[in-house]
C-alpha cells in the first residue's frame, strides 16, 4: 500500500507542478487588463486589454488596418489607435481583446493586433471534469485492490482450505 | 484457453500501460492547452475538443470490447471473460458520461446551449443507458450464471446503437459537425491533429491500465466472496455434524 502511495503522491506533484506552468503562461500570454487596469498601472510591455468599442467613435480607415476609436468597460475609457493587419472583427459595439503597448505620454493604447474574446472558464472546467474524475476513480480502484490483496493474505484463505 | 494466455500475457505489461498513459496524457495536454494553435472561428474553446474527442472514442472502443468479450462469454461460457465485460462496462459508462459533460460544456460557447436533441448527442445517450442498464441488470440477478448471460445479450443487442451514433451526422441533419478523421481522409491541420492524437492514444492506454486494475479488482472481490462462503458453509457442517 505505501508504494501506492508514493506513486499517487507523484503523480499529484507532478500534476500541480503542471497546473502551476499552466497557470503562469496564462498569466504572461493569455490574461486580459481592462482599460481601468491599464490607467491605473501603466504597463511598459505589451499587455492584452478586454474591452468594447465605443459606439460612434471609431473612425479611419478601418479596412485598411488604421483606425482610432474608444475602448470602454465598466464607465472606464481609453483611447486606442489601432494599426495591424486589416481586421475581421473591429466594430462598434464589439467587444474584443486588444494586443499592444500603452504610451503613457499621449494616453493612448497603440493596438497591433485584435483578438476574439476568450472562453478559458469553459476550457478549464471541461479538462477539470475530463480528467479529475478518472484520477480519483482509477485511485479509488488500485487503493482497493491493495486493500484486497491484504485481506487475502491476512485471512489465508489463498491457502488450500 | 489461448484468452487467458493472452490476458496473462497483456497483464505483465500494466505497468508499462500506465506510464505510457501518463506520458502521453501529459504531451498531449501540454501541445493541446499550449502548444496548438486557436481555431479559426471558434478561437480558443476548440481546446475542449482535445479531451472531449479523446474521451469519446474511447467510450465507443470500450463498447466494441464488452460486446465482442459478450459474444466470447456466450460462445465459450469463460467466467475470465465475463468478469472483464463486467469491469468494460463500468470503465465505459464512466468514459461516456464524461464525453457527454466535456460535450455539453463545449456546446454552450459554439452552439449556445448545453443540450440539444440532436441525432449524434442522443444515440449516444442511449449508450449510456444501455451501459448503466447493463450495470444494474447484473446487481438485480442473484445467480452468477443468469446474471452474466443476460448481460451479455444485452450488451449484444445494445450493439445496434453503434453503427447509429458513427453515422448520425451522415444521415441526419445535426448540430454535431461530421468527423475530421475518417477513411475519406483528414480535413484537420497538423498542429492539431497531432495533439488530439497524443490524448486519443493516451486515453486508450489510460482505459486498458484501468480495465486492468478493475478486472483485478472484481476478480479479487469475487475470490475472497467465494472462499468465505465455503469457510463458512463448512463451520456450519462442523457444528453440525454429531
Amino acid at each position: 500500500m505505501t508504494s501506492l502511495y508514493i506513486r499517487w503522491g507523484g503523480l499529484l506533484i507532478v500534476a500541480m507542478v503542471l497546473t502551476g506552468l499552466t497557470y503562469s503562461h496564462y498569466q504572461q500570454h493569455l490574461a486580459t487588463l481592462s482599460p481601468k487596469q491599464v490607467n491605473e498601472q501603466n504597463p511598459s510591455q505589451e499587455v492584452r486589454v478586454l474591452g468594447m468599442v465605443r459606439g460612434g467613435t471609431l473612425k479611419g480607415n478601418v479596412a485598411g488596418g488604421d483606425a482610432t476609436f474608444a475602448l470602454v468597460e465598466n464607465n472606464t475609457t481609453i483611447p486606442v489607435h489601432y494599426h495591424g493587419p486589416p481586421p475581421d472583427n473591429l466594430r462598434e459595439l464589439k467587444t474584443l481583446i486588444l494586443i499592444g503597448k500603452w504610451n503613457s505620454s499621449d494616453n493612448v493604447f497603440e493596438a497591433r493586433d485584435i483578438g476574439l474574446v476568450t472562453n478559458y472558464g469553459f476550457v478549464v472546467g471541461a479538462y477539470l471534469i475530463g480528467l479529475i474524475p478518472l484520477g480519483i476513480f482509477l485511485f479509488a480502484m488500485s487503493r482497493r485492490v491493495g486493500l484486497l490483496y491484504e485481506e487475502i493474505k491476512a485471512s489465508k484463505l489463498y491457502q488450500e482450505e | 484457453m489461448i484468452i487467458h494466455r493472452v490476458i496473462r500475457k497483456v497483464q505483465r505489461f500494466q505497468g508499462w500501460f500506465g506510464g505510457g498513459a501518463a506520458l502521453c496524457i501529459i504531451a498531449g495536454l501540454y501541445l493541446g492547452l499550449i502548444g496548438s494553435p486557436p481555431d479559426y472561428y471558434q478561437g480558443e474553446v476548440v481546446r475542449i475538443m482535445y479531451i472531449h474527442v479523446p474521451l469519446a472514442h474511447t467510450s465507443l472502443f470500450a463498447y466494441i470490447v464488452l460486446s465482442i468479450g459478450s459474444m466470447w462469454y456466450l460462445w465459450k461460457r469463460d467466467p475470465i471473460v465475463d468478469n472483464m465485460c463486467h469491469a468494460v462496462a463500468a470503465l465505459g459508462a464512466i468514459f461516456t458520461t464524461l464525453a457527454l459533460a466535456t460535450g455539453m460544456i463545449w456546446g454552450k460557447p459554439t452552439w449556445n446551449t448545453w443540450w440539444t436533441w440532436d441525432a449524434r448527442l442522443t444515440s449516444y445517450t442511449v449508450m449510456l443507458l444501455i451501459l448503466i442498464g447493463y450495470l444494474m441488470l447484473r446487481t438485480f440477478i442473484d445467480d452468477p450464471e443468469k446474471e452474466a448471460r443476460y448481460a451479455a445479450v444485452l450488451a449484444i443487442l445494445g450493439l445496434v446503437d453503434l453503427p447509429i451514433i458513427h453515422f448520425s451526422v451522415e444521415w441526419w441533419r445535426t448540430l454535431h459537425q461530421p468527423q475530421s478523421i475518417s477513411m475519406r481522409g483528414v480535413s484537420i491541420s497538423s498542429g492539431i491533429l497531432v495533439p488530439l492524437l497524443c490524448m486519443s492514444i493516451g486515453m486508450t492506454l489510460l482505459f486498458s491500465y484501468m480495465l486492468m486494475v478493475r478486472t483485478q479488482l472484481l476478480y479479487l472481490d469475487r475470490l475472497l466472496h467465494a472462499k468465505k462462503g465455503r469457510l463458512l458453509s463448512q463451520f456450519h457442517m462442523s457444528k453440525t455434524d454429531p
